[in-house]
């Protein structure tokens, strides 16, 4: 069943580059509902608050962290690392499909490229169908 | 601390999906040390407990709270006004915080959300290792500081065996240390390797769990 699907981007402030309008593009997107939000280190992202973002109807989110040896907080996009890793297990134990989280690191980008990684993020989410938490329907 | 760790979620989902609205106890004492139950844990339960259940078809609204202690009866007065609002419980505290729940508040099934496993330390970030057993006959001061009921897989008081591996580790467990190798080198260290040679006798188990559930009185204290 293909469904038009909604992708929450979380990306470190370092990551994009100062240009780069990521609200203006994400609002231009089609077929694809990307909500762009911007963290002053992807390691203030903890792995509740993945779960509060899929719990209230997300079907996937992308983390967006620095390349690990240009990390201003030495170990931020580390822990971002480990954190999407515990958060995909617990997924996958639920069977809600751990591919619903995913982690890049990139520097640089342009609003273009960070909204490319969320739709390889709604590529992978895909095949594991809407998510059963969108308006409290059973799956 | 006491140490425990997550029942797997089906497992929770399964033991309390047949209830409407349920509270979820965190306690913000061991179990929040060794992250399996404090707030930060109740706060990943939560949603995760929603949706394991919204995918099997069985919505239920779930209530969080963290205590200071559960194992305390003056903590467990925040829930009073809680538990009649909810159809059951589900502790993040050790068993002794799931039996206080339970006891303050019989009108209500309470469900364990952890397995206590042991009274350990935090050797580093993201491991515990234990280091006591509770066994109500401390021999510490004979073994250099190091405990060979909690931490010997044998729980010999006259060791090693001979199943110490070459670098030191237990022969059941690679990435355990033999505590008797490590009590040895302790006692060279101090140059009282001569008391290792002392046997030790059979140790007194009647002030453990073999002697029946522990009851300890101190009548100074009584009211």
């Amino acid at each position: 069943m293909s469904f038009d699907p909604e992708i929450v981007v979380l990306y470190c402030q370092h990551c994009v580059a100062p240009d780069a309008n990521v609200t203006v593009a994400s609002q231009q997107m089609r077929g694809l509902a990307v909500r762009p939000t911007m963290m002053p280190c992807s390691s203030k992202v903890e792995v509740p608050h993945l779960l509060r973002i899929l719990e209230q109807g997300a079907d996937g989110v992308e983390l967006v962290a620095c390349p690990e040896a240009k990390c201003r907080f030495l170990v931020g996009s580390l822990k971002a690392e480990q954190r999407i890793k515990r958060a995909r297990g617990l997924l996958e134990e639920i069977r809600m499909g751990g591919q619903r989280l995913g982690l890049s690191r990139k520097e640089k980008l342009s609003a273009e490229a960070l909204l490319d990684l969320a739709e390889a993020r709604a590529g992978a989410v895909q095949p594991l169908g809407p998510n059963p938490m969108k308006k409290g329907e059973p799956a | 601390m006491i140490v425990a760790e997550w029942k797997p979620v089906n497992e929770l989902a399964a033991a309390v999906g047949s209830h409407g609205k349920i509270l979820l106890v965190g306690c913000a004492t061991c179990v929040a040390e060794c992250a399996a139950g404090g707030e930060r844990e109740v706060e990943t339960l939560a949603p995760l407990l929603r949706m394991a259940l919204q995918v099997e078809g069985h919505p239920v609204e779930i209530r969080a709270k963290t205590l200071e202690r559960q194992c305390e009866w003056e903590f467990l007065e925040e829930l009073d006004e809680i538990i009649p609002e909810v159809d059951a419980v589900l502790s993040l505290a050790c068993g002794i915080g799931v039996q206080a729940v339970a006891e303050r508040f019989p009108a209500v099934p309470v469900y364990p959300g952890v397995n206590t496993t042991a009274l350990a330390i935090r050797e580093a970030p993201g491991l515990w290792t234990a280091r006591c057993a509770a066994c109500g006959d401390c021999v510490l001061g004979e073994t250099f500081g190091l405990c060979p009921v909690a931490r010997c897989a044998k729980s010999l008081m006259n060791g090693p065996c001979g199943g110490t591996r070459k670098d030191g580790k237990c022969e059941v467990d690679e990435n355990t240390d033999c505590v008797w190798n490590l009590i040895v080198q302790r006692a060279r260290a101090r140059g009282s390797l001569d008391s290792l040679a002392q046997v030790r006798g059979p140790k007194d188990w009647s002030n453990s769990r073999h002697g029946g559930p522990k009851r300890m009185l101190r009548e100074d204290l009584r009211e």
